[in-house]
């Protein structure tokens, strides 16, 4: 750690995980009342169970997207952060409308609209906090030594990402047009603006994991993002089919969702060519593995799942069925909390200045929860393609067949459990770094980190 | 090769032109929705069962437009396949309804709340969806392999006019009568009614419609006893079914089969 505010980060990270793991109980009383044990359901009915868990995600990976910066743009601007006691301050009352938010969707407040669930009131204090957020890291980078390609691109997917957050507040009282707004911050979320800030920590993760040269690792994190936007945006289009839009979306948001899945391919390739290049010298083996593994990991989730639904006369079928569900799974695990855990468990060793970085319980952490998730993914997929076939294409009734596919959610329990084990490990692994400390600044683990650069 | 400067114009440019025409597009649907969707029929109660739908978050447990969470059913056809009597019963009480099923939350709603919700339900299910939700292209083949489940086996029915009491029971969104309704009802196994006489005598008759679990178990049918049927109702309800009968419309038939209770029309298996 080179400058102190980034100390931080740690902060944002620890908060990140303690909502991971109420995010992965929530998970858990879903799949439970899945397969008829819905004792719970008086205090916590499925629609409260599922707004915490979705939103306990969003929240989770937005603290880790901002704990990443707090750490990323000190480093790369070469100068302290703008005003740590705002970021203190942001934190804190990100939280409080965190949990505000949460309590309320135990009492039937809320605002109904899938992944918005926000109520519109609290809606305002989250612009003002990442409004405060924004600032701050702007104003670093404004006032730095230096701009980076990398911290330019963070700046940028986080900066569009507030700003994308708006149209979701329009209100309208055709259900329509609701929903073709809401998706103007899911889908330009998830298939655009993050991937931004994915592949901003992709490159500053490989940049510093592999040591190959600044220019060339950043050069290639253009031509991604260039991929993404070229297909992302209109891929919006694949929401549209079906929801009382014209017709021309079936055609344009086909075409272009069916590219999407090259900007995913090109970040695995990307990181797979420069860990090859570079070699695998680096002592945090355990950070290189979190980040390969999210650049494949997305792949296999959001473009070759992702694709798997998204043709029109797919997903006429396919649309609002379990088949959803397990392409949600993989794809938001493998893109972006992977590569916060991949952020994390580089930023560690640094911020405590010790030198955890590889042992037994990083390595179970990794296989367990990876391993986990593709069984719940398989899980979901048997019971989504029967869903799809009895209920839509034989025409049966609706619990009928949730009934006949309930023991997959059996399976998908047991896979949740291995995936639960893992990320177990990983929080053991979390605690026993300890604290960050002022000392880290100077420490060796900072030399140690420091790698000859490969051109 | 390619330069970081020309991969930075690729990026920016590409952006720039492609969230244009996305610009562009977006315009073009915003004027093009409110035909396709059929604004002009939004009526304040159609907006206040919106924000019903909104307040409750009922998208947590279903789909609307395919749109939601998937542990409860596709509602954007629900008026067209219930109709709206039996939704009205049904929101009163949904266990009620479908006793030792998946839950859902009763949310005593007052008449106008379900009222609205119904309207915007009713809304919903004309809006031009480009064809969703599709008819299942497989059910003929299915019911053309199995036609002795499809059909009732009974004699060519009497044409004789249905009574109301059947639509404000509710009984005809799931059962077939005289060739009416029955639109829910192939799919959770609901039999045509107008042979019932042939199972069952007046006594089986009252008591399956006071409580249907009593007889069979893990039957589908809701128990409308006292719901959306009353003493009154129930006994015209019976009289009906049994004046079907082409040979003895006054008399009394005896249970001639054993109790044929629904299963449904086709198995899943
Ligand atoms: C990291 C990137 C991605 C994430 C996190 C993600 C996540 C999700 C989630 C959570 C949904 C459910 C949304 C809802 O119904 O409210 C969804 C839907 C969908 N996704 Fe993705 N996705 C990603 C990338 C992709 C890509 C690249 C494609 C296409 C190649 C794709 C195709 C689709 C389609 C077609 C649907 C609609 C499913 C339906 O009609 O029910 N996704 N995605
Ligand atoms: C113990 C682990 C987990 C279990 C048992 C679990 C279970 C579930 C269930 C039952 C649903 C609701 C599906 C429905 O509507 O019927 C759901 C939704 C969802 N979960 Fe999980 N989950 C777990 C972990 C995760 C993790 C780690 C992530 C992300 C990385 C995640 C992301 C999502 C998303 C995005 C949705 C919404 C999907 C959609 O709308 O299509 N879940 N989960
Ligand atoms: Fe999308």
């Amino acid at each position: 750690m080179k400058f102190q505010s980034q100390k931080i980060a740690y902060w944002f990270f620890a908060s990140a995980m303690l909502l991971l793991v109420l995010q992965i109980v929530y998970g858990f009383i879903m799949g439970f009342a899945r397969i008829g044990m819905d004792g719970l359901h008086e205090w916590i009915p499925f629609n409260t169970a599922r707004a915490v868990h979705t939103n306990l995600l969003v929240v989770w990976l937005l603290l880790g997207f901002m704990g990443s910066a707090y750490f990323i743009i000190p480093e790369e601007s070469d100068r302290e952060l703008m005003w740590p006691k705002l970021a203190w301050v942001q934190l804190i009352s990100f939280l409080i409308v965190g949990v505000v938010a949460v309590i309320g969707y135990h009492l039937n407040y809320w605002e109904g609209r899938k992944f918005l669930e926000i109520p519109r009131a609290l809606d305002y204090l989250v612009v003002v906090n990442v409004l405060a957020f924004i600032a701050n890291i702007g104003f670093t980078i404004w006032n730095g030594k230096r701009y980076t390609t990398t911290s330019i691109v963070l700046f940028f997917g986080l900066f569009t990402a507030a700003l994308l957050y708006l149209p979701g507040m329009i209100d309208f009282d055709n259900q329509t047009l609701d929903s073709f707004y809401r998706w103007w911050v899911v889908h330009l979320w998830v298939e655009g603006v993050w991937e931004l800030i994915m592949g901003a920590l992709l490159c500053y993760l490989l940049i510093k994991l592999t040591g190959v040269d600044r220019e060339v690792v950043e050069k290639w994190l253009y031509v991604i993002v260039g991929f993404t936007f070229l297909s992302g945006i209109l891929g919006t289009g694949h929401h549209y089919y079906y929801i009382g839009a014209p017709k021309y979306w079936l055609m344009i948001g086909g075409i272009f969702s069916a590219l999407e899945p090259l900007a995913f391919l090109g970040m695995a390739i990307y990181a797979l060519a420069m860990a090859k290049k570079g070699g695998r010298r680096h002592p945090n083996k355990t950070a290189l593995n979190w980040t390969l593994g999210s650049a494949i990991m997305s792949f296999v989730g959001a473009g070759f799942l992702g694709f798997a639904h998204t043709l029109p006369q797919v997903n006429m079928y396919t649309h609002g069925t379990l088949v959803t569900a397990m392409h949600g799974h993989m794809a938001f695990w493998g893109a972006y909390a992977m590569i916060n855990l991949a952020m994390i468990a580089y930023a560690l060793p640094i911020l405590t200045g010790r030198k955890l970085w590889d042992n037994a319980a990083s390595s179970y952490g990794f296989w367990l929860s990876n391993i986990g998730m593709v069984g719940m993914t398989g899980a979901l997929a048997v019971a989504g393609i029967t869903q799809v076939n009895l209920e839509r294409r034989m025409g049966l009734d609706f619990l009928a067949v949730q009934t006949e596919i309930e023991i997959h959610f059996v399976g998908m329990i047991l896979a949740a459990c291995l995936f639960f084990l893992g990320i177990c490990f990983y929080l053991y692994n979390f605690w026993r770094f300890g604290l960050p400390t002022d000392e880290a600044a100077s420490s060796d683990v900072r030399a140690a980190e420091e790698l000859p650069t490969v051109s | 090769m390619l330069t970081k400067l020309q991969a930075k114009v690729f990026f920016l440019g590409g952006t720039a032109v492609f969230f244009g025409i996305f610009l562009v597009l977006s315009f073009d649907t915003h004027l093009k929705v409110p035909n396709q969707t059929n604004a002009a029929n939004i009526t304040p109660a159609v907006a206040a069962g919106k924000r019903i739908w909104e307040e409750n978050n009922c998208m947590g447990c279903h789909t609307l437009f395919g749109e939601g969470a998937y542990y409860a059913p596709e509602l954007t056809k629900t008026v067209e396949i219930r109709g709206k009597d039996w939704l009205k019963v049904f929101l009163k009480d949904p266990e009620a309804m479908f006793p030792g099923q998946r839950k859902m939350v009763k949310y005593n709603f007052t008449e106008e709340q379900i009222d609205n919700t119904i309207a915007f339900l009713d809304w919903c299910g004309k809006v031009d969806l480009n064809g969703f939700p599709a008819k299942p292209p497989l059910r003929d083949k299915m019911m053309a392999a199995a036609p002795q489940m499809a059909v009732s086996s009974g004699p060519a029915p009497l044409k004789k006019p249905v009574p109301a009491v059947f639509t404000t029971g509710t009984c005809i969104g799931c059962h077939q009568i005289q060739g009416q309704g029955g639109a829910a009802g192939a799919l959770i196994g609901a039999p045509p009614l107008d042979d019932v006489f042939r199972r069952y005598d007046r006594a089986k008759l009252e008591a399956w419609i006071k409580d249907p679990p009593s007889i069979k178990k893990d039957t589908k049918m809701p128990k409308l006893y006292g719901l959306a049927v009353n003493d009154a109702q129930l006994n015209e309800i019976v009289d009906y079914l049994l004046s079907l009968n082409p040979e003895t419309a006054a008399a009394t038939p005896s249970a001639v089969a054993p109790p044929a209770a629904p299963a449904p029309a086709v198995q899943p298996k």
